[in-house]
């Protein structure tokens, strides 16, 4: 309806997700805590190991 | 081709966490000695399991210096034998098998965990320490009393343990 667009064209390298990398950091880092915690901690802590 | 840096830290954290589950598991295999539930114990006639050699009588024997082999089958809806005793500080293999559905072998909290499949033996080995009781649950949907099959290994100090079997 003839209003004006404000369009902005940014090249590949000044596309910069600051808060999805992160989010997805954050989620890293709770995979590798899960990650040592579930194996190290909770399977090989755990006693009667099939050896 | 044009990557974007994000997409390059992306695909090189992806490398790392495969390459470190893989070590994680070949480092339990190797380092610390995890075993798989294996199928060693082979093969027996599930219908006539009272006429087989080793499981005509569920039993823990001793076979070597602190070195025990416990038969047990787990059926509808019982362990035999119940329950399963073995001394402190030893080594026990057990077999495992099913005269009629697929039950489950599970010493509660700990990581002796396998299925019971009727006419293949389950075969594993763990090391008891201290001397305690652990209970024993069928984890397999095996019938109408699935929920009330359950054991127990009883782990008796050195000098008070006795073979036994069936009582
Ligand atoms: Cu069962």
């Amino acid at each position: 309806m003839g209003e004006e667009q404000v369009v902005r064209e940014i090249g590949h390298d000044e596309y910069d997700p600051k808060g999805t990398l992160a989010l997805i950091g954050v989620y890293f880092v709770i995979l590798l805590v899960m990650w040592v915690f579930m194996y190290f901690v909770e399977f090989l802590g755990n006693e009667l190991t099939v050896v | 081709m044009n990557i974007h840096n994000y997409e390059k830290i992306w695909l090189m954290a992806a490398i790392l966490l495969i390459v470190g589950f893989i070590s994680t598991v070949t480092y339990g295999a190797t380092a610390v000695g995890v075993d798989m539930i294996s199928d060693d114990g082979g093969t027996v006639n599930a219908s006539a399991l009272d006429e087989d050699p080793r499981f005509s009588e569920p039993r823990v024997e001793q076979v070597g210096e602190n070195e025990y082999e416990a038969y047990v089958i787990a059926q509808q809806f019982i362990f035999r034998p119940d329950p399963i005793t073995v001394p402190a500080n030893s080594t026990v293999t057990f077999f495992v098998t099913s005269p009629d559905v697929i039950h489950g072998f599970e010493i509660v909290g700990t990581n002796a965990n396998a299925m019971v499949v009727p006419g293949q033996v389950t075969e594993l080995t763990v090391e008891f320490n201290e001397p305690g009781e652990y209970g024993l649950l069928c984890h397999e949907y095996c019938g109408a009393g699935h929920h009330t099959m359950e054991g127990s290994v009883v782990v008796q100090p050195q000098d008070e343990f006795t073979q036994g079997g069936d009582e």
